[in-house]
């Protein structure tokens, strides 16, 4: 055996608390080591390049790099050794950097796991087989769920490009909250008008169906062949989606969990999605005196929203902009955190609007009391330090996003994660923005972390893209990571198959043994820890290469 | 002369579910948040993969502390593998009662997105298990 360990600086990450030096000349002496070498990048070209040189004058069989965590550049460092005509299950990546360098100060100890951990690497790949990828094939067509901007541009993406698309809504309408709103920033569009839009782009094409006032009842199976369950008015429905966007958006905040807001005890105390709304209809008087609170359900550790929900501000200075406009004598006044109008154009407007006339006061507020002439705020002025009491006429709130109220069902449906905030969890915040850890299943818009109409819309447009990138094929690749049976040592007590949950495992009668389906194994290796006689091993995680892993944790070096 | 002894430091293996704990882990990393370096992890598919034997391994390899943990009941990516873990573990622990060395397993549930709770998790475990060891060395 021939193994070749390649240890990445990442530049300073590693290095600066990993004696990387000390690891390489330290892992030379083992025996089956013929290349242990350090680098700045292993994963940049040149680094690549060392590994292809290495694999191919040195003969090598197995390949260890310890550098960043497997999630990482892991595709990349497979077809590396594709490319040098190594199996890409002979490599072993190390966690050198999440699991070390980078929760840990002190070098000496630093250094002493990181040879600990890349000793339960060399010897566990010891045990490492040449193993042939699962070709699975894909049904090209795509779930979205959601029929918001996000679902909408997605779906008209995918289905431009040929894939069947089932769009599924739960209201009786498709467009979202965008449908509702009149005036969207910057462009002064109404709302519907770009809803109306995007459905006329879909309804004429044939591979769209769409679903509204519909459920999702059903998730099963697999990337490439899900089973989906929709209760739609007409009854049940099943369909096999061979990829899922999730775009289900977000609820807006409700101000009630704020009792000292009052909101809903009084109708001059509105939030800034009913403002919108009934713009036209609001009964003031002529000289109105205006407050509007930002961050309502925004950056609030009390209420469990730490979060920026990022279109308030925006939507605070339309407001204002607004009553401007409107009534000319207006007294507005606007009580803010930070004014955070981050989107292209938002400084200028936020300038605008105060040359209009809004004041804005930077405070904290602490309640607001209902007074027969008018409202009441009381407060403290953050930059004075000093409290103020001021009556008004009408108390608008700029209220924040929250999580999808389904968010729970959906993420318990097709088994991918939420954040702290309840959203929905992207597999990398940088470098997969869009995944989610499910192959195949994809989060557009809001649901993933407030978001605007532009972005929602962008963001709708890279997963369906990402999405394009999995189904176009029509076949894909999927880990072996699946159990297999040793028939001469089973001895046929079907613990293993009274176990599986994926019902893979099947019992012949005859042989009285049992063997694996591989199409349906979901690779847990629950089968693996429950046989009695060691007879079912689940590759790439065999006892042996666990057993090893710990020793080498744990042995006197 | 007893206190003169350097203080000893636990070693602790943890299996981890790829699907969460082991994602916590990761983040915790990249957020910069610390924990000990006695605290090493070994990637399992499913924390339903986790045989009572490697863990009677690790501690008879010299493990002063053995974790299991996987995704919070429910969220199984596999469906319930976890259900089994919690079983299983719980049946393990009952046995490493009868020895008084119940302390030196644990299990817990940390999904993908809490990296705060990994860390707290497994300092509290490893604090807790130091102070034992220390206390035992000194007698």
């Amino acid at each position: 055996m021939k193994t070749g360990i390649f240890i990445c600086h990442c530049g300073h990450n590693i290095k600066h608390t990993v004696n990387v030096k000390k690891l390489s000349e330290y892992f030379k002496k083992y025996p089956n080591v013929t290349v242990s070498q350090d680098y700045v990048f292993v994963c940049s070209e040149p680094g690549q390049d060392m590994i292809r040189e290495s694999i191919e004058k040195k003969g090598l069989d197995r390949v260890i790099i310890a550098s960043c965590t497997p999630s990482l550049h892991g595709e990349m460092f497979k077809d590396v050794l594709k490319k040098s005509n190594l199996n890409p299950f002979l490599l072993r990546r190390v966690s050198i950097r999440e699991h070390c360098s980078w929760v840990g100060d002190d070098v000496e100890k630093n250094t002493e796991k990181a040879k600990r951990l890349i000793l339960a690497g060399l010897y566990s790949a010891a045990h490492y087989v040449p193993l042939e990828e699962k070709r699975v094939d894909v049904t090209r067509s795509a779930l979205i769920i959601g029929g918001g901007v996000s679902g909408l541009s997605a779906a008209a993406f995918l289905s431009k490009m040929g894939m069947q698309v089932y769009l599924v809504e739960k209201e009786p309408e498709l467009g979202g909250h965008v449908r509702t709103l009149k005036n969207i920033w910057p462009a002064g569009k109404d709302g519907k008008s770009i809803i109306d839009e995007m459905i006329e782009e879909l309804t004429g094409r044939e591979n769209v169906e769409i679903f509204t006032s519909t459920t999702i009842s059903g998730f099963e199976g697999f990337f490439g062949n899900y089973e989906v369950t929709l209760d739609t008015p007409e009854g049940e429905k099943k369909l096999t989606a061979g990829g899922v966007i999730i775009a289900i958006g977000f609820s807006p905040f409700d101000p009630r969990i704020k009792p000292e807001l009052q909101y809903g005890k009084d109708d001059r105390i509105i939030t800034t999605l009913e403002f919108e709304h009934n713009a036209d209809t609001l009964q003031l008087p002529e000289k109105p005196r205006v407050a509007i609170l930002h961050c309502v359900g925004s950056r609030d550790e009390q209420i469990g929203k730490p979060y920026c929900s990022r279109v308030c501000c925006i939507n605070a200075l339309r407001v204002g902009e607004a009553m401007k406009d409107k009534y000319k004598d207006s007294y507005v006044e606007s009580f803010y955190m930070d004014v955070r109008a981050h989107p292209r154009g938002g400084e200028e407007y936020f300038e605008d609007t105060q040359e209009k006339g809004v004041l804005f006061t930077r405070a904290n507020v602490a309640e607001i009391n209902l007074s027969p002439t008018g409202i009441v705020i009381r407060g403290e002025d953050t930059l004075f330090g000093e409290t103020f009491e001021r009556e008004f006429d009408l108390v608008v709130l700029s209220i924040g996003m929250s999580p999808p109220v389904d968010n729970k069902l959906i993420a318990s449906l097709l088994k991918i994660t939420l954040d702290k905030d309840k959203f929905f969890m992207e597999a990398h915040i940088k470098l997969r923005p869009f995944d989610t850890a499910v192959k195949g299943i994809f989060i557009a818009g809001s649901c993933s972390g407030p978001k605007d109409v532009e972005e929602s819309i962008n963001h709708g447009r890279a997963s369906a893209v990402k999405l394009f990138g999995f189904l176009n094929l029509g076949y894909a690749y999927v880990d072996p990571f699946i159990s297999y049976v040793d028939p001469k040592r089973c001895s046929g007590c079907r613990m293993c198959e009274q176990a599986c949950v994926a019902k893979a495992i099947k019992y012949d009668e005859e042989k009285r043994v049992v063997h694996v389906e591989e199409a349906a194994c979901m690779g847990c290796g629950l089968c693996n820890a429950t046989c009695p006689s060691s007879a079912i091993s689940l590759k790439g995680y065999i006892d042996c290469m666990i057993d090893d892993e710990i020793g080498a944790l744990l042995e006197a070096i | 002369m007893l206190q003169d002894k350097a203080e000893k430091n636990p070693e602790i293996i943890g299996f981890a579910c790829s699907y969460c704990t082991f994602k916590a882990s990761e983040m915790a990393g990249s957020l910069r948040m610390k924990y000990p370096e006695g605290v090493k992890l070994i990637q399992v598919p499913c924390s339903s993969r986790v045989d009572p034997a490697f863990v009677i391994k690790a501690i008879f390899e010299g493990a002063d502390g053995v974790f299991v943990a996987g995704c919070h009941p429910g969220d199984c990516h596999f469906i319930k593998g976890n259900y089994f873990t919690r079983r299983k573990i719980a049946a393990l622990k009952e046995m490493f009662d009868a020895f008084s060395m119940k302390d030196k397993l644990r299990l817990f549930w940390v999904s993908a997105a809490e990296a705060r709770r990994f860390i707290d998790k497994v300092t509290t475990m490893y604090n807790e298990i130091k102070e034992r060891k220390n206390v035992r060395e000194k007698n």
